[in-house]
């Protein structure tokens, strides 16, 4: 009879576990302590040992996909050996995380995950009496009716020998879930069949019959495994939101004469965009400021003697931050060259990591996308961030009379451990300064 | 001034049935049309293109009747009497129409309707009043600007009043209505050619459907087919007759859309959603106006929907699975995806083709031309698409539809007892055919 590989339980709190890498193929050897599989936990990725020694008859569980600790995640066995009929364990739904989403996409730094091995006690005895989980068994003729019925069996109760499940059961079981009084149309059954949905899980919509858009939906709805980059870009901000204490200014920005002096550069063929004048005017702000200019670990901070500008870019799979070096030390042609070949390389996925990491102070830009304000959540470890929403036309008082003017609002999100609220104002008032100088900007781009 | 709950503009086959629909569910209705009820389906497009069709098909089979061993001779077109018959069938059709407005207590008014506003139509001088607006005022041909007006340059609608046919034609336009006239003209004796500008005629079909087509078309009925080649104006001026089919565009003339705010497209229809409705809350639209599919059956869906829509019922969408009919001869129908819309989609298909030669009924009447297919999804057996060109293809393409609509495998249709002998069993078979077990079919070579 094969054994059961389980996926083990490594921390005390460890309800689910994915499986990183498998080391072994489908029909390798295994020798006893032979490593399986590697798997990865809130923290590390550790090894799985065998205890068996055999053949590795079948892989249930494919990398990347979440799953109870103690499912059964393979068998290992004689070569050739008959498997028991157990269905791969469901991916274990995720649980809604503890921050709410960010309304707006903050950036991250997208570096690729360092994995460590942190130096925990191997696994001794995970299949310990008390951690072995309850062996699905089910009739082969009990399977056969479920699986004719589309029906996922797992949650029936066997009533047969050790609480196997026999035909009786699954006929009970659907006769209580009301399966008589589904109609299905035969091309949903097939597809739901081919796909492998529990038909008691799909809910119909027209008329009460279940068709093959019900099933498409019940299958878009079936939970996947987030992209890798996803998952970065939740760890990053939750750690940020979570250790760096925000809090939030908003000033409203005069652009009519800057866009009026862009307009007129563009005409002589000048490449200026408006994200570059705000870069400009925050790389020779946070000159004045090091304070915001700095990073922490939270026990110590890093008056960083370089600007390291990070520009938010989205993509379709998400949000990368590359950055601009040495931003002190360029122009603002220069800085117009490196963050068009930066965001160039962004969308053709050409970053190198040293290219989205290392930025002391980030921008997100959503100018855009019509925003009237947003908030961003700092990149970690840095002091600030500064949101840009989009210029619209707004009424404003000026020498008494109420005129319509191009405005922009900026919001800074700081680290209250390093920036204080005066910094904090005086910090975004001193970029608001700047970009409304329009001497300022006939100098730099002359 | 009389408000109505509803009021529909034109009375083609998309605004009588949304009329008929408002007044059943217990609304006003008023519904205005500026000639005949029935709109272009009835009066210059399906119904009398059939009645004539129908005659040229006639004529063909008592010409080919000597197979059967009946003999016939002297056999002639009286085309005078022709065009009585489809008069007379467009003249009943009307009449029925109007009585069932009328018992249905719909208020007609006769004349051009133009908004003053999105509640407030104006109709020979008068105004109504209108809660909801129906618009379903249709499409019309176009006609090329290169081409000279003359009485012998004609478009579909002036083609069916015609007291006596060319003895040469050229068709512009290698579309489904061309093609059908061409086909008729073709029956009744005149040497057609079709001028078709793009790389093959009737190109909604896919390559195998319009093959065979094609074939009986030229071989069959003599018909030149020229393709990738525009018509030139000179061949025009000096053609017979010219009968322009190149497309249809939007009846808004006189309409004043402007003054309700309805918005229209670059090419003048007026956009709406799957519920019918317009830009403007109150006002919706159906039909060929609407520029999405412009077939008879299409809009009287769209009418009814939209008019259920529009005395507030629960809002459903417009179904989206249209079978499409073409009467040429061969007679050619589809529903559903080609393989052409299902290759683009990217989706992985099977087919089962069925060629009518094999059955019993077919070779019986001598109707052996053509075959039926279905096309299904290679991974679930889901029947998606079906084509079917020969003898009753626009007839056979119900079941098909149904099929589809309900969401039918191969198999489930393939274990339906079809009567035999019929032309419907070709569906049965076809099926078994998408599994490579049609019992009536050589078996395909194994690759």
């Amino acid at each position: 009879m094969p054994n059961p590989i389980i996926m083990p339980k490594f921390g005390q709190m460890t309800e689910e576990s994915s499986i990183v890498e498998w080391k072994k193929k489908e029909g390798d050897k295994v020798a006893k302590g032979d490593v399986l599989f590697t798997v990865e936990t809130d923290k590390s990725v550790m090894e799985a040992e065998s205890f068996f020694e055999g053949t590795l008859l079948k892989i249930l569980v494919q990398p990347g996909v979440n799953v109870p600790v103690s499912s059964t995640v393979g068998w290992v066995g004689t070569a050739g050996e008959a498997l028991p009929a157990v269905e791969a364990p469901k991916p274990a739904a995720p649980k809604p995380s503890a921050v709410a989403q960010p309304a707006a996409p903050a950036p991250v730094v997208a570096t690729p995950t360092v994995t460590t091995n942190v130096p925990a006690p191997r696994p001794v005895a995970v299949a310990a009496p008390v951690c072995a989980p309850k062996l699905f068994r089910i009739s082969p003729r009990a399977a056969a009716f479920a699986k004719h019925a589309v029906v996922d069996p797992m949650p029936i109760r066997g009533t047969g020998p050790e609480g196997r499940i026999v035909e009786k059961d699954v006929k009970d079981y659907l006769a209580a879930k009301g399966y008589d009084k589904l109609r299905i149309s035969p091309a949903a059954k097939n597809l739901a069949a081919k796909e492998n949905v529990c038909l008691l899980s799909v809910q119909p919509s027209e008329a009460g019959r279940i068709s093959v858009a019900d099933v498409e939906r019940a299958l878009a709805e079936r939970p996947k495994p987030m992209s890798k980059m996803r998952q970065v870009i939740g760890q990053r901000l939750t750690q940020s939101i979570v250790t760096q204490p925000h809090f939030f200014v908003t000033v409203s920005v005069d652009m009519t004469d800057l866009i009026a002096l862009r307009a007129k550069l563009k005409e002589q063929g000048a490449p200026y965009t408006v994200t570059d004048f705000i870069s400009q005017a925050v790389v020779l702000t946070l000159q004045e400021f090091p304070e915001v200019n700095s990073t922490t670990d939270g026990k110590s901070i890093r008056w960083n003697s370089r600007v390291h500008l990070g520009v938010a870019v989205s993509l379709e799979q998400g949000l990368v931050v590359p950055v601009i070096r040495g931003a002190d030390e360029l122009t603002l042609a220069e800085i117009n060259a490196a963050s068009k070949a930066l965001a160039e390389k962004a969308r053709a996925g050409k970053l190198a990591p040293n290219e989205m990491s290392g930025s002391t102070f980030t921008i997100s830009n959503m100018g855009m996308l019509n925003v009237e304000n947003f908030t961003a959540i700092i990149n970690t470890g840095e002091a600030a961030i500064l949101a840009v929403s989009s210029t619209l036309p707004q009424p404003v008082v000026r020498d008494g009379k109420v005129v319509v003017r191009q405005i922009m609002k900026m919001t800074l999100s700081s680290d209250h451990r390093i920036v204080d609220g005066a910094m904090a104002a005086k910090f975004i008032n001193a970029i608001k300064a700047k970009l409304e100088d329009s001497e300022l900007w006939k100098r730099l781009t002359s | 001034m009389e408000t109505f709950d509803v009021v529909v503009i034109g009375a083609g086959p998309g605004g009588y049935p949304a009329a008929i629909r408002a007044a059943q569910l217990g609304a006003s209705v008023a519904i205005v049309e500026k000639e005949f009820h029935g709109g272009t389906c009835l009066n210059w497009g399906c119904i009398p293109t059939k009645a004539m069709i129908a005659a040229a098909d006639l004529y063909h089979h008592i010409k080919h009747a000597g197979q059967f061993g009946i003999e016939v001779k002297g056999v002639s077109v009286n085309f005078a009497g022709l065009v009585a018959h489809k008069n007379k069938v467009v003249q009943q059709l009307r009449g029925g129409i109007g009585s069932l407005l009328t018992g249905n207590g719909v208020k007609q008014f006769a004349g051009t309707a133009s908004f003053v506003d999105r509640n407030t139509i104006e109709v020979a001088g008068q105004r109504i009043g209108a809660k909801k607006v129906i618009i379903s005022t249709g499409s019309t041909s176009v006609m090329p600007g290169f081409l000279p007006k003359s009485p012998k340059i004609v478009e579909s609608r002036k083609f069916l009043e015609l007291e006596k046919l060319p003895a040469t034609l050229i068709v512009m336009g290698g579309g489904y209505i061309g093609c059908e006239l061409a086909c008729m003209a073709a029956q009744l004796g005149v040497k057609v050619t079709i001028v078709e500008l793009l790389d093959d005629v009737l190109l909604l079909l896919d390559a195998d459907v319009r093959r065979e087509v094609r074939m009986h078309m030229e071989k069959n009925l003599g018909i030149t087919i020229r393709t990738g080649k525009p018509l030139e104006k000179a061949e025009a001026e000096a053609a017979e007759m010219v009968l322009v089919a190149v497309g249809r565009k939007p009846v808004t003339d006189g309409l004043k859309l402007e003054a309700a705010g309805v918005k229209t497209n670059e090419k003048g229809f007026v956009p709406v959603d799957d519920f019918g409705r317009t830009n403007v809350a109150n006002i919706y639209a159906i039909g060929d106006v609407t520029g999405r599919t412009q077939l008879a059956h299409y809009a009287t869906s769209q009418g009814i929907i939209a008019a259920e829509n529009a005395v507030g019922q629960k809002p459903s969408k417009h179904e989206s699975l249209v079978p499409g009919v073409i009467f040429t001869s061969p007679e050619v129908a589809l529903v559903g995806l080609t393989e052409d819309e299902a290759k683009k989609q990217g989706r992985e298909i099977i087919t089962g083709k069925f060629r009518l030669g094999g059955l019993g009924r077919a070779i019986a009447v001598a109707e052996t031309g053509g075959f039926v297919k279905w096309i299904a999804d290679a991974k679930t057996d889901q029947l998606l698409g079906a084509a079917v060109v020969g003898a009753h293809a626009t007839e056979l393409i119900a079941e098909a539809a149904l099929a589809i609509r309900s969401e039918l495998t191969a198999s489930e249709l393939g274990r339906t007892v079809h009567a035999h002998p019929t032309f419907a069993e070709s569906w049965m078979e076809a099926a078994h055919a998408v599994h490579g077990t049609c019992v009536h079919a050589p078996p395909k070579r194994k690759k």
